[in-house]
Parts: structure tokens; sequence; C-alpha cells
């Protein structure tokens, strides 16, 4: 996926304008190869449910950072494919603004399902 | 819990992106593309070459040819290859303006959602006119084989009629069908998928 994503960059830079930033254009690409590319379907990939063992086997509180991230790596790969992306755009700092010429929505919307990607994830990892 | 909480766990431990070597990407930029579309264009380039080449070896053969079954049988082999050109570079065209990834999600969704329809739409428009015509073709040679006034006596009795009626009846509809399932394999679980995708980012 990385090469094709590098690929695709490397395709479509000749028609990089500059009317958005740059992070804005490689997000597009990424994100539409990832997403809306053709690929072959009807392997759904394998998420394992995690346990009460999964929750709570940490001691230290070093242990818990960990298990904190595993948690929440997990609850991300629960949400929709959509939703993974505008969360990883959000914890990987990008602004709203960004978000939202990105996907194609208005701010307010990436603002609201945000919202509700927060409250879906805080329900998983309760 | 809020997004800034969520941010500081998911810094927590992660290793930073190691920049790749120029030498890796250089590598990377240098290979074939794996995405569908790209490997549906080279299959459709290489089915185009190959019936330009089998229409000239064909109509060198044919040319060596005085006349007869044989030669007019290679000629109307040429004809339908010449027609096969036709339908390759459209399916070319088509897969050329699948191109959207500069586009925002939404719109390249909704583009390449559009595009899809339009290219199964052909593809099942084109097999629906090549069926006939393949039917047609197969009469053709029947009549050549048998001599054509011995076949327009038998295409003139009723059972016959309703011999190449239901013939050409479970011909048409096999081949649709089996059209119909061999395109929603391959494609039709990728429409649902972007439509789905779409649904959700309109709702």
């Amino acid at each position: 996926m990385f090469q094709e994503i590098v690929l695709q960059l490397w395709k479509s830079f000749p028609t990089f304008r500059g009317e958005s930033k740059i992070t804005t254009w490689m997000y597009r690409i990424a994100l539409n190869t990832a997403i809306s590319g053709l690929r072959k379907l009807g392997r759904k990939i394998k998420t394992e449910e995690l346990d009460e063992y999964h929750f709570n086997i940490s001691e230290s509180p070093e242990d818990h950072r960990e298990d904190d991230l595993q948690k929440l790596q997990w609850a991300i790969r629960q949400l929709t494919e959509i939703e993974r992306a505008m969360i990883m755009m959000a914890l990987d700092e990008v602004p709203y603004g960004e978000i939202a010429e990105t996907i194609g929505i208005t701010q307010n919307n990436v603002r609201v399902r945000m919202n509700r990607i927060r409250e879906k994830i805080r329900n998983l990892i309760r | 819990m809020e997004l800034d909480d969520l941010k500081s766990i998911w810094k927590q431990d992660k290793p930073g992106f190691e920049p790749k070597k120029e030498a890796e990407i250089a590598s990377m930029i240098k290979g074939r593309s794996n995405s569908i579309i790209s490997k549906l264009k080279r299959s459709v380039w290489f089915e185009l070459i190959f019936t330009i080449v089998c229409g000239i070896v064909f109509g060198v053969y044919a040319l060596t040819l005085e006349s007869g079954a044989l030669m007019w049988t290679i000629i109307s082999l040429i004809v339908l290859f010449v027609s096969y050109l036709f339908y390759y570079v459209k399916k070319i065209v088509l897969l050329n303006k699948f191109d959207s990834s500069t586009e925002n999600l939404k719109n390249s969704l909704q583009h390449l959602s559009e595009r899809l329809t339009t290219y199964l739409n052909f593809y099942k428009k084109s097999y629906a006119i090549l069926y006939p015509v393949y039917f047609c073709l197969g009469l053709l040679f029947g009549a050549m084989e048998r001599g054509i006034d011995d076949f327009l006596h038998r295409l003139s009795q009723p059972k016959t009629i309703l011999y190449l009626i239901v013939l050409a009846g479970i011909f048409f509809v096999c081949t649709i069908l089996i059209t119909n399932w061999y395109l929603k394999k391959l494609y039709g679980n990728h429409l649902d998928k972007l439509k789905e995708l779409l649904n959700e980012l309109q709702g």
C-alpha cells in the first residue's frame, strides 16, 4: 500500500497546481488510493475481540500506557473506513479545515463527525 | 475522553516515521502500479495488441487463399477483430478517465462510482451486441457448410425456425446471465462498496 501511494504521488505530482497545501494534496492522494482504489474484496480483515484479560493484564504505569495505546488502536479498527481516516488525521494534528478539504465536507460536518467518533471510541474502550 | 486525551495516548511509544532512503523511494516509483485499474489497463492493452497481431496474421493467410468458405470465414473473423479494436480503444479511454486521485475523497468516490457504472454498462451492452453477432456468424458458417440452397430450404421449415428461436433464446439468456454474474463478481462488490462509502459521507 505504501508503495502504491508513493507511486500515485509520483504520477500525480505534475498535476499539483499549488492551490492547496502540499500536505492536503498528499493526504488526498493517500486516502483516495487507500479507500477508493479498486482492490480485491471479499477478504475481511480479521479482528480479535478484546476480553477481560486484555483489559486487566497491566500492572505498572508503563504497562497501562501500553494498554491504553492498544485499546485505542483496537477501537480505531472497529470504526468505518471514513471514520478511521478522519480520526487518524485528527490524531496526526491535521487541522479540521484541512480534514474538511481532504474529505470534501464542511468544517462543521467534520466537527460533528469527530464528536461522534470520539463518543464511539469512548464507548468502545470504556 | 477528549480528543486531546486520545492524541496524548496516540503519541505514547509511537515509533516515529522513519524517512525512506532516496534509493528506496527511487525503486518504489520504478515499480508497476498494482491497483486493479492499472491491471485492467495492462490486460486490455495486451488483448488489443494480440487482436491486431492475429488480425494481421489472418489477413496475410486470407490473401494466400483463392476463395471458398475458409477465406470468407477468415474475412468475417477479421471484421469481428476490427469491431473488437473499437471496443478495446473505448475500454482504454474509459479506464484512463478513472484517475480521480487528486480530488477530495467525496468527489473521488462520486466520480469513481459513476465511471465504474458507465464502464459496466458499456461492458454489458457490448456483449449484448456481440453475442447475436456470434450467433449469426454461426448460422452463416452453417449455411456455407451445407450450401446456401439447402440451408434456405431448411430455414423455411417451421420446425427449423422454432429450433433456431429456442436455441437463440437459450444462447442469449445464458450468455447475458454469465456476463452479469462475471461482472458482478469482478466489480459489482466494489461498486456496492463505493456507494456505501459515498452514502456514509453524504449521510
